[in-house]
């Protein structure tokens, strides 16, 4: 059955109880009303017969994932699948996770009341195009340097000078009587206070996603009603946000003071003026996240580095002319596809951890997805490499980190390990992240 | 397009004369409209520094008249062509530079463009008081294609009476303007509006061009009579009382 253009996702949203549609986002082309009410439908019937489903895959390779949120929304993701390449334990995950994060925006920016308590279709449908921007986020994926919704680990940017920024964080934070501060360049979190962690990661990066849109819309500040997915879904915080310089954003997450036009004319020039260049010098870090002190092998293409810990992460793809001699069909939109995917591969099969796979805790229906192999073994691998044509892969994690390196084919395959282990210990004594 | 004309009225089309290039030049990189964040302005060198004049403006209009597209408009930035409201407060800062006639002065009005979407006002109480807060001007908004937003006017303006918000410049932008063969609101209807109420009306609609003509009328209005409203503030003296020097940064 071929449903879909090639690679695309596309996302129906219905109510749960009548299935009408609610929006459907994704695909240039929509399915027809009649495959969407079918697909409701055989949904639908299962539930009659005391049958959950929940995952389905066509002949041709699609598949089609459902899940229906506190009896009131149905959300179904529909991929054509294998086009990019990832097998399909993997490709569910991924739309499992993706709807998972949907249902996340429109809590972000509707607020739960608002889609458990359906009273009017009609304008509900008409609110839930505020969440357009977000959730195409989502569906794109094009965005590079940007894996937090699939990690659901901030991503980070480390600053050269982090304690002057720390600092006036902090100081910006308390001077809007709130805790909860970040600094974002280039939409990746440079510096935050405590308690900007201590928020649920999903909302860490969800909050990320949504400054990535708000930011890139060119306006000077914002003063955004958020309901917080986890820690605050039926009451709106407000997330104060201005922009310093174009790539360069601050947030507060506060209660009903101070007014924006106060914190803007009071707080912003007073904390943030002094610290112009300092600023200037992050933003210049640019897309590879990491300052130029910590040094990266030429034959490294790309990284994604995890701190388990503090659900943090950086990557970055280095694509030099080095790197073009020796196969110049590389690119980079490819070599951040190729990170994911390596991601994916080897947390699905190896480094499985409840703390990234619990993608449906809600209704349970989550199968293991790990190597058969492994059910016989009382350990977890701790390492996995992976050799293809494109480039050679290495993972390691430890009990604070995960790396996942990307390396050129020309590498020896038994130097992958040391490359792996020098790579993270370099970046870990440089930037203590 | 007839206007009021207020005294201490500023050069029309500035902006095409050559003698002006330096100061616009500052406000566009690369052919496109230059993004100030909010630590930044425009750095004339030393020899011709000029002073800036800050305004915020509200902009107030019936739920899909296109506020946010005007307001993204005016300070050269790309806009969404799919509708949706917007969520919360949105402000946008626009650099305008511009020159009295009558002594040659040149300013840099740095506008701040204050836009709220409809249903989060109805729904959170803190977002219009935050709005009202020190605005300056009320920038009316109604849509060409829509006859009961320009109707909606004459419910918006009043609220906005001079005894309970102090002095407040007004302007009135009719957006749409190009989607001649949906309009919804005659000629005349506008000019007896005008005549009536006694404020400008302008238009905005078509293709953004990367020129600044299609937004040279909008802010050259509005920059006048902020400019004006300031004047009589003041009294005789001509001096704004947030006037501040171009900071260096």
């Amino acid at each position: 059955m071929m449903m879909l253009e090639d690679g695309c996702i596309q996302l129906l949203c219905l109510t749960a109880s009548s299935g009408v549609p609610l929006f459907t986002r994704g695909a240039s082309k929509q399915l027809p009303f009649s495959v969407i009410g079918s697909l409701n439908g055989v949904h639908m019937f299962g539930g009659g017969q005391g049958v959950l489903l929940s995952c389905c895959e066509t002949e041709g390779g699609g598949k089609v994932v459902w899940r229906v949120f506190h009896d009131s929304v149905m959300l179904i993701a529909v991929s054509r699948g294998g086009s990019s390449g990832g097998c399909s334990k993997e490709e569910e995950i991924r739309l499992q996770r993706l709807l998972e994060n949907v249902w996340h925006c429109m809590v972000l920016v509707l607020g739960q009341d608002e889609l458990v308590n359906l009273r009017n279709v009609e304008r509900l449908k008409r609110d839930l195009r505020s969440c357009f921007c977000l959730i195409d986020q989502l569906l794109e994926e094009k965005q590079q340097g940007v894996l937090g919704n699939l990690t659901h680990c901030a991503d980070s940017l480390l600053p050269p000078n982090p304690t002057l920024l720390q600092e006036a964080v902090d100081g910006f934070a308390q001077a809007a009587d709130s805790e909860f501060g970040c600094l974002f360049v280039h939409g990746r979190i440079a510096v935050a206070t405590e308690k900007w962690w201590r928020l649920a990661p999903q909302e860490v990066v969800l909050l990320s996603a949504l400054v990535r849109t708000l930011s890139a819309s060119g306006s000077a500040s914002c003063d955004y009603p958020v309901f917080l997915p986890q820690g605050s879904p039926t009451v709106a915080h407000r997330l104060l946000r201005f922009q310093l310089l174009p790539g360069a954003d601050v947030c507060v997450l506060c209660g009903p003071t101070p007014s924006l036009h106060r914190a803007e004319s009071e707080l912003v020039g007073q904390l943030w003026s002094p610290l112009v260049e300092t600023l200037r010098s992050c933003l210049s870090v640019g897309e590879r996240s990491l300052p130029g002190s910590v040094p990266l092998r030429p034959d490294v293409l790309a990284l994604l580095l995890i701190n388990r810990e503090t659900r943090r992460s950086v990557s970055c793809v280095q694509l030099s002319s080095y790197h073009l001699l020796s196969d110049p069909s590389l690119s980079k939109s490819r070599c951040w596809e190729l990170l994911k995917l390596f991601y994916i591969f080897s947390m699905s099969r190896y480094f499985t951890q409840e703390e990234t796979l619990c993608v449906s805790a809600e209704d349970g229906a989550q199968g293991g997805h790990t190597e058969d192999f492994l059910h016989g073994f009382s350990h977890q691998p701790q390492q996995c490499y992976l050799v293809t044509e494109e480039c050679k892969s290495y993972g390691l994690q430890t009990p604070r980190h995960q790396l996942f390196l990307l390396m050129l084919p020309s590498v020896p395959t038994f130097a992958l390990r040391t490359v792996a282990t020098q790579t993270l210990s370099d970046i870990i004594s440089a930037t203590a992240f | 397009m007839a206007r009021v004309p207020p005294p201490g009225s500023f050069i029309p089309d500035w902006h095409r004369c050559t003698e002006s290039k330096e100061y616009f030049n500052k406000i566009i990189h690369k052919k496109k409209r230059k993004n100030f964040g909010l630590l930044e302005s425009p750095v004339m060198p030393p020899h011709a520094a000029v002073d800036t004049v800050h305004y915020k403006i509200f902009i107030s209009g019936k739920s899909g008249v296109g506020k946010t597209a005007l307001a993204a408009r005016l300070a050269g930035l790309n806009f969404p062509n799919v509708h949706h409201e917007t969520t919360g407060i949105q402000t946008t800062v626009v650099y305008w530079p511009a020159k009295l006639i009558e002594n040659g002065r040149v300013l840099f009005f740095r506008l701040q463009l204050w836009d709220c979407g409809e249903s989060a006002l109805r729904r959170f109480d803190h977002l219009l008081p935050s709005c009202k807060e020190q605005v300056d001007a009320v920038l009316f908004l109604f849509s060409f294609t829509d006859r009961t937003s320009f109707v909606d006017l004459l419910n918006q303006i009043p609220k906005w009476t001079e005894s309970s918000h102090g002095c407040l410049a007004k302007v009135v932008v009719g957006t749409k303007f190009d989607l001649f063969m949906h309009c919804d609101v005659a000629e005349k209807d506008v000019r007896k509006f005008q005549e009536t109420w006694r404020l400008p009306v302008l238009r905005s609609g078509g293709e953004v061009s990367d020129g600044l003509g299609d937004v040279a009328p909008i802010l050259n209005c509005l920059a006048e009579n902020l400019w004006h409203q300031d004047c009589v503030r003041a009294g005789a003296a001509i001096q704004h009382p947030q006037q501040e020097s171009v900071t260096l940064l």
